[in-house]
C-alpha cells in the first residue's frame, strides 16, 4: 500500500471510529483529533518521500474496477496535487481544533461532525489523487454528499437552503462533465478502438483530436470547475454555503473544496483538451478578471463578516484562473503556489473571523468595533491574516500573486493590468474590515451588548480585565493560539522562503505545458 | 372450384331459413296474453336494469358471478371446437395439450365452487 | 390461396408434427405458473389459518427453485434458442430478465408477505369486502357472498367495519394475492421472451390483469385504492387494444406476427409504409403505456399512490422491467431495420418522460406520487439506453433495469414503514425529523434516494453511467446533455425529502417508524445491498448482463 493510499484511508477509518464512540463527546473528540494528526505526519513524510525530479506521476497505485469500461482505481500524485493534500492534511487539524468547543444545533453531536469532516477529508485527497477520469468524476460528486450534511446540519439558521443550492450547483457540473468524460471516451473508442478513461491515455489521445471536439469537451469540464472554483457568475452558491455553514466548514469549503476547480483545469482541462483551452482563453480570462473585480467590490460592500469572506475567495480564485490560463510557466507556478497560499492565509482569515463572531454572537460588521482594545492578540492575528489576503510583501500570499500577475504581464497585458486593480481594492477591503472591526473605540451591538445588556456604553477596561478571570470578552486562549500560530508561522514563513512548496510545483508545471504544447514567450527571469 | 363451399351456403340458408320461420310462425300458432314482463324489454331474462340516473338500482353481485361464468364456459367451449375437429391430426400431443387446457380451467372452477362462487345466497 | 383453402375444408387430415420444446430453457416459467396454479388450488381447499403460511412457503419456495432452474439452464446454455415453435425465445438478455423478475419478485413477495408493520398485512381481510366502507367494496370478488365454505368461521366472517380494524390480525389477509402476483410474473416472464407478438400480447394481458385486481385490495384508504384499479384497468385496457391494434396493422404490413419475420419484411421496401408506420407507432404506444414512459404515463401517478404500497413496489420494479424488456426485444429484433423512420421520435418521447417527470416530480407532496414521477423519468432514462441499438445500449438498459427495481422494491418497502394510526404517513409533511426519531431508516432511505438521483457509488448511478455511455457512443450526445440535465434537476426532489428527514424539526403528533418484521426487513435490506454492490462492483452483473443479444 502507497502512503497516498494511506492518507486516503486513514481519515475514512478515522470517521468510522469516531463515528461509532456515540457515548462520549469527548473520546470522539479527541479520537478525530489523533486521526488528523496521523494523517498529517503521513503527509509530512508523502511530502518527504517525493521526488520533484521523478516521474510525473509518483506514489501510484492501480486497481482494475470497471474492466468493460477501461476503469482503473489509479492514484497518483504530481506536485499540484501533493502540496493541495499537504494543505488538507495541515488544515483539518487545525479546523477541528477550532470547532472543539463549537455550538452546534440542538441534538448534534461532536462526533458526528468530527466525523463527516473526517469523510470529507479522505475523500477530498481522493479526489486530488485520482488519476481516472472516472474515478475523478465518482470522488467529485461523493465529496458533496457529506459536505451536504455538514452544511445542512450544522449551519445557520438557512442552512437547508444553503446546503441544496451548494448541491445542486456542483451535482449540475459534474454531470455536465460527465457528459464530456463519456465523449471523451468515446472519442478514444474511436480513434483507438479502445475505450478508456485512464487520464495519461486520454491526454494523449485527446491532445490530436480536432478542435471542434476538443471544445465540447472543454466546455463539460469547465463549466464544472467554473462552478466549484467558483467563477464569476457561477459564483453564486458560495456566500450563501458560507454565510450558513459553520466556521470550521467554512475553512473546508474555501480552502481545500473549491480548489478542486483550479486544480481541474490544470490537471484536466489543460492536458485532456490543449486546443481548446488556447481557444477559449478570453473567455476564460474575462471571467476571471470580472471575478477579481467584483468579487474585490463585493467584499469591500459587505456587511455580513462570512459573506464577505465569500467574495474575497471569489476575487482570489479569480487570479488564479488568471494564472492558469495565461500560458506562461511563471504565472502558472504562480497560481499553483497561490492555491496553497489562499488555503492558509484565507483558512487563517476565516478562523479568526470565526473566533470574532464566537466572541460577539454576530455575523454582521456593524455589530463589532474597537476589539483589539479588548483583545489585543485576536486584533494581531486579524492584520495577520489580512495583511497576507492583501498580499503584502514578506507574507506568502505575496510571491504567489506576484507570480501571477508578472507570468501573465507578457502573455496578456491588458487581463493583468486589470487584475492588479484587484491588489489595490483588496488593500482596501481588507483594511477597511480592519478599521471598523479592531480600530476605534469599543462599540457595536454584540459586544457591547455581550458585556453589559443591549444600549449600553463601554469601558475597554470592564470588557478585559488583562490576565482576569472575570473577562467578559476574553482574549484568545491557548487552543485558540494552538490553532492559529501554525497558520502564522506558515504566513511568514512561506512569504520569506517559498522555495521547499515551489520546487515540488514547478516540475508538474512544466509539465503541464508541454501537454498543453506552449512554450513561454519569454524565458524566465533569472535567479528565481 | 367452389364445391367444397356449397355445403356451408346450404347451411347458412338452412340457419337463415329457421330462424325467419320460427320469427313467422310463433304469432301465427301461438297464444298472445300479454303483461307487463313480457311487453319489456329483454335482457337476459331478469328484471331489466333502471335507468341509471334515476334508477339507483343494483345488480346482485351473484348475477355478474354467474354470467361471468358463463362467458367463460363460453369461450372454454370455443376453443375446445377447432381441437375436437383436428382432433385426429393432432394426435396425442393435441390430447394431453387439451387436457391441460381443460384442467387449467376446471382449476378456477373448483376455486369458485369452494369459495361459494356458486351459491346464491 | 392453397393453404388457406385446404385448412378450410378440414379434409386433409395428416398428423401434425408437434414443435419441440426445450423444457430446460422454460422451466423457470413453467414453474411459476404451476405454483400458482397450485396457489389456487390452496385457497380452494385449506382452512383459512393455514394459507398464509402455506402461499407464502409455496411463493417463495417457487421464486427460488425457478431462480436455481434458470442457474442450471444459464450455465450450460449457448446463445440461445427459440422453442415452442419460436414463439419463445430464451436468450442470454431473456435469462438475465429472468433472472432479475425472480429476484425482485422474492423482494416483492417478501413486502406483500409482511403482517407485522400492518397488523395482518396490508390487503384487505377475508371478511372484509362483505361490509366493505363503500359501495365499490362489493367489487372485490367472490366472497361477496358468504357460502357453505365459510360456514365453518362464519361467527367472525361478518364483522363491521370498526371491528374490522380491531380483529384484522386474526382474519389475516386476503392470501389470492399470492397467486395473483405468482400469475402476473409468470406473464412478465413470457413477456420479456415472447419472440412473436401474439404471445407478447398474451402475456401482456397475463401480467397486467392480475395487476389490476391486486391494485384493489388495499385495507386502508380503500375507496383510493379502488380508483387506482379501476383507473389502471380502464387505461390498461386501452393500451392492450392500441398493442392489439399495432399487432394486427403490422401482420396486415407483413404477413406474420412473428418478430423476425417482420424484421425481414421491413428490410424490403415494396410495401405499403403507411401500415408499419401506423403499426409500429400503435404497438410502441401500447408497450410504452406498461413502462409509465411519459406521455404515457398518467395512469402512474395514481395507480402508484392508490395501490397498496407492497404492490406498487412489485409493479414499479417488475412490470418496468418486462416491459422494457419487451421493449428492446422488439425495437432490437422487429424494428431495427427501420429505425430511421421511429429513432426521433423515441428520441422526443424520451425528452418528455424525462422532463414529465422531472418537472412534475418537483410539485408532489406525496411520497408515492413523487416516485411514481421519479419512475417516470427513470423510464426516460431507460429509453435512451434502450433506443442505442448496440450491445452496450441492450446490456446498460438491462443492467439499469436491474438496479432500479432493487431500489425500488426497497424504497417502497421503507415507505410501508411510516405510518400514523391512520395508515402509512405519505404525505411529505409527515417525514420531517424522521432522521431524529430512526436514524436508521433515515439513513437508509437517504441511501436510496441518492441512488434514485444516480450518485455515483450507487447503483443508480453506475445504470446511468452505462446507459449514457451507450448513447454518447451510438451518436446521441445532445440527447445525454439534456438525460443529464434532467438527472441533476431531479436531484432536486430527492433531496427535499433528505433535508425533511434531517434538518427539520419532527411534527408532535408525526407518524412513527414501525418496527419492521422480518420479511420486510429481509426485502428492504436485500434491496439496499443490491444497490451498495450493483454501485461499488458492478463488474458481476455487468458481465452477466453483457454477454450476448437477442436471438429469433
Amino acid at each position: 500500500m502507497t502512503l497516498l493510499l494511506a492518507l486516503i484511508l486513514v481519515p475514512l477509518v478515522g470517521a468510522v471510529v469516531v463515528g461509532l464512540l456515540r457515548g462520549t463527546d469527548r473520546a470522539a473528540k479527541l479520537t478525530a483529533l489523533a486521526f488528523s494528526l496521523a494523517e498529517l505526519v503521513i503527509a509530512a513524510a508523502a511530502w518527504g518521500g517525493y521526488d520533484p525530479a521523478g516521474p510525473r506521476m509518483q506514489l501510484t497505485s492501480s486497481v482494475e474496477w470497471i474492466p468493460a469500461f477501461g476503469i482503473e482505481l489509479s492514484f497518483g500524485v504530481d506536485g499540484i496535487a501533493l502540496v493541495m493534500i499537504a494543505v488538507i492534511a495541515l488544515l483539518m487539524p487545525l479546523v477541528l481544533g477550532f470547532s472543539w468547543g463549537e455550538r452546534l444545533p440542538r441534538g448534534r453531536t461532536h462526533g458526528g461532525f468530527f466525523s463527516l469532516l473526517l469523510v470529507e477529508q479522505a475523500l477530498t485527497v481522493a479526489v486530488f489523487a485520482a488519476t481516472d477520469v472516472f474515478v475523478f468524476y465518482v470522488l467529485f460528486e461523493i465529496m458533496l454528499i457529506p459536505m451536504y450534511f455538514l452544511i445542512g446540519g450544522y449551519g445557520g439558521p438557512r442552512r437547508r437552503y444553503a446546503a441544496v443550492k451548494f448541491f445542486l450547483y456542483s451535482f449540475l457540473g459534474g454531470l455536465i462533465m460527465l457528459a464530456s468524460a463519456l465523449g471523451a471516451y468515446a472519442y478514444a473508442v474511436e480513434v483507438t478502438g479502445q475505450g478508456t478513461f485512464d487520464w495519461a491515455t486520454l491526454t494523449r489521445v485527446l491532445g490530436q483530436a480536432p478542435t471542434s471536439v476538443q471544445v465540447w469537451i472543454f466546455l463539460g469540464f469547465f463549466l464544472a470547475f467554473a462552478i466549484k472554483a467558483p467563477l464569476v457568475p457561477f459564483h453564486t452558491w458560495l456566500p450563501d454555503a458560507t454565510e450558513q455553514a459553520p466556521i470550521g466548514v467554512v475553512v473546508i469549503v474555501v480552502g481545500v473544496l473549491d480548489k478542486v476547480g483550479t486544480f481541474g483545469f490544470l490537471r484536466y482541462s489543460l492536458p485532456l483538451t490543449p486546443e481548446a483551452s488556447q481557444l477559449l482563453a478570453p473567455l476564460v480570462l474575462v471571467l476571471a478578471v470580472i471575478g477579481v473585480l467584483y468579487g474585490s467590490l463585493q467584499a469591500y460592500g459587505q456587511t455580513d463578516l462570512k459573506r464577505f469572506l465569500a467574495y474575497v475567495s471569489i476575487a482570489h480564485f479569480g487570479f488564479m484562473a488568471l494564472g492558469i490560463f495565461a500560458f506562461s510557466t511563471q504565472a502558472m507556478v504562480g497560481a499553483a503556489s497561490y492555491m496553497v497560499n489562499h488555503s492558509i492565509a484565507t483558512g487563517m482569515l476565516v478562523l479568526v473571523v470565526g473566533l470574532i463572531i464566537a466572541r460577539g454572537g454576530s455575523t454582521r460588521i456593524a455589530d463589532y468595533g474597537g476589539m483589539s482594545g479588548v483583545t489585543p492578540l485576536l486584533g494581531g492575528m486579524l492584520l495577520v491574516a489580512g495583511l497576507s489576503t492583501l498580499s503584502l510583501p514578506g507574507t506568502n500570499s505575496f510571491v504567489s500573486e506576484f507570480l501571477v500577475l508578472i507570468g501573465s504581464f507578457p502573455t496578456r497585458p491588458v487581463y493583468t493590468i486589470l487584475a492588479t486593480v484587484g491588489m489595490i481594492l483588496a488593500a482596501v477591503y481588507v483594511l477597511w474590515l480592519y478599521q471598523r472591526v479592531m480600530q476605534g473605540p469599543v462599540s457595536g451591538d454584540a459586544l457591547v451588548g455581550a458585556a453589559k445588556g443591549p444600549g449600553a456604553t463601554a469601558d475597554p477596561n470592564t470588557l478585559s480585565r488583562p490576565g482576569g478571570r472575570h473577562a467578559v470578552i476574553g482574549d484568545l486562549g491557548p487552543r485558540e493560539l494552538g490553532v492559529l500560530a501554525p497558520l502564522v508561522v506558515l504566513v511568514i514563513g512561506l512569504g520569506i522562503y517559498p522555495e521547499p512548496m515551489l520546487d515540488v510545483i514547478t516540475p508538474s508545471v512544466e509539465a503541464t505545458m508541454s501537454e498543453v504544447g506552449v512554450t513561454d514567450p519569454v524565458a524566465p527571469q533569472g535567479g528565481n | 372450384m367452389l364445391d367444397p363451399y356449397i355445403p356451408l351456403v346450404l347451411m347458412f340458408a338452412l340457419a337463415f331459413g329457421f330462424a325467419v320461420f320460427s320469427v313467422a310462425i310463433a304469432p301465427l300458432v301461438g297464444p298472445r296474453r300479454y303483461n307487463k314482463a313480457k311487453l319489456d324489454a329483454y335482457e337476459c331474462g331478469i328484471e331489466p336494469s333502471p335507468p341509471p340516473v334515476t334508477g339507483g338500482g343494483r345488480m346482485p353481485v351473484a348475477y355478474y358471478l354467474t354470467a361471468m361464468m358463463f362467458i367463460l364456459f363460453d369461450i372454454e367451449m370455443v376453443f375446445l371446437f377447432p381441437y375436437a375437429v383436428s382432433a385426429d391430426s393432432l394426435g396425442m400431443w393435441g390430447v394431453a395439450a387439451v387436457v391441460l387446457f381443460v384442467v387449467s380451467f376446471g382449476l378456477a372452477d373448483i376455486y369458485l365452487w369452494r369459495r361459494g362462487g356458486l351459491d346464491w345466497n | 390461396m392453397g393453404p388457406v383453402q385446404a385448412g378450410a375444408v378440414v379434409l386433409a387430415q395428416q398428423p401434425v408434427e408437434p414443435p419441440p420444446i426445450e423444457y430446460a430453457a422454460i422451466a423457470p416459467v413453467l414453474l411459476m405458473l404451476t405454483a400458482a396454479c397450485v396457489g389456487v388450488i390452496v385457497e380452494a381447499f385449506l382452512p383459512r389459518h393455514q394459507r398464509w403460511s402455506v402461499q407464502v412457503g409455496l411463493s417463495l419456495l417457487t421464486l427460488v427453485v425457478a431462480g436455481v432452474a434458470l442457474g442450471a439452464y444459464a450455465r450450460g446454455a449457448g446463445t440461445g434458442l427459440t422453442t415452442l415453435a419460436g414463439t419463445i425465445a430464451v436468450d442470454t438478455p431473456t435469462l438475465f430478465l429472468w433472472g432479475t423478475l425472480l429476484a425482485l419478485g422474492f423482494a416483492s413477495i417478501l413486502l406483500i408477505a409482511d403482517r407485522s408493520v400492518e397488523q395482518g398485512g396490508a390487503f384487505v381481510a377475508e371478511s372484509d369486502a362483505s361490509s366493505g366502507s363503500s359501495g365499490l367494496g362489493a367489487s372485490s370478488g367472490l366472497s361477496a357472498s358468504s357460502g357453505p365454505a365459510r360456514g365453518a368461521t362464519a361467527d367472525s366472517s361478518a364483522p363491521s367495519p370498526t371491528m374490522t380494524r380491531a380483529t384484522a390480525g386474526v382474519s389475516g389477509m386476503r392470501t389470492e394475492v399470492f397467486p395473483l402476483a405468482m400469475f402476473s410474473l409468470s406473464g412478465m416472464m413470457v413477456f420479456c421472451a415472447a419472440n412473436d407478438l401474439l404471445t407478447m400480447f398474451i402475456a401482456l394481458e397475463v401480467l397486467s390483469l392480475p395487476l389490476y385486481l391486486l391494485c384493489g385490495l388495499a385495507k386502508r384508504r380503500r375507496l383510493l385504492s379502488q380508483e387506482a384499479a379501476v383507473k389502471y384497468f380502464l387505461l390498461g385496457a386501452f393500451a392492450s387494444a392500441f398493442f392489439l391494434y399495432g399487432l394486427a396493422l403490422l401482420y396486415g404490413y407483413s404477413g406474420s406476427v412473428k418478430l423476425a419475420a417482420i424484421s425481414e419484411a421491413t428490410a424490403g421496401s415494396d410495401r405499403s409504409d403507411t401500415l408499419l408506420f401506423a403499426g409500429i407507432g400503435l404497438l410502441v404506444v401500447g408497450l410504452l403505456f406498461k413502462a409509465s414512459v411519459g406521455p404515457f404515463h398518467a395512469w402512474t401517478p395514481d395507480v402508484y399512490h392508490g395501490a397498496p404500497t407492497a404492490v406498487t413496489g412489485f409493479m414499479a420494479a417488475c412490470t418496468k422491467v418486462a416491459a422494457f424488456g419487451a421493449i428492446l426485444r422488439v425495437l432490437q429484433v422487429a424494428l431495427e431495420a427501420s429505425s430511421w423512420e421511429w429513432h426521433y421520435v423515441l428520441w422526443t418521447v424520451a425528452v418528455l418522460s424525462m422532463l414529465i417527470g422531472v418537472v412534475l416530480g418537483l410539485t408532489q407532496t406525496d411520497i408515492k406520487r413523487m416516485i411514481a414521477y421519479s419512475s417516470i423519468a427513470h423510464a426516460g432514462f431507460l429509453l435512451v439506453g434502450a433506443i442505442a441499438l448496440t450491445d452496450r445500449g441492450l446490456s446498460g438498459t438491462l443492467f439499469y433495469l436491474l438496479a432500479y427495481g432493487f431500489t425500488t422494491v426497497a424504497v417502497f418497502g421503507v415507505i410501508s414503514l411510516v405510518r400514523t394510526s391512520e395508515g402509512e404517513a405519505t404525505h411529505l409533511s409527515g417525514w420531517a425529523g424522521l432522521a431524529k426519531r430512526s436514524p436508521l431508516v433515515a439513513a437508509v432511505f437517504t441511501f436510496l434516494l441518492l441512488a434514485l438521483a444516480g450518485i455515483p457509488m450507487t447503483s443508480g448511478f453506475m445504470g446511468k453511467f452505462y446507459v449514457f455511455s451507450a448513447a454518447v457512443t451510438d451518436g446521441m450526445v445532445p440527447l445525454v446533455v439534456i438525460a443529464l440535465v434532467a438527472s441533476a434537476a431531479a436531484a432536486f426532489f430527492y433531496l427535499r425529502v433528505i433535508v425533511l428527514m434531517y434538518f427539520n424539526e419532527p411534527a408532535a403528533d408525526g407518524p412513527t417508524v414501525s418496527v419492521p418484521g422480518a420479511f420486510t426487513t429481509a426485502a428492504i435490506t436485500l434491496g439496499v445491498v443490491v444497490t451498495l454492490l450493483l454501485g461499488v462492483l458492478p463488474t458481476l452483473a455487468w458481465n452477466w448482463a453483457n454477454v450476448g443479444g437477442f436471438v429469433s
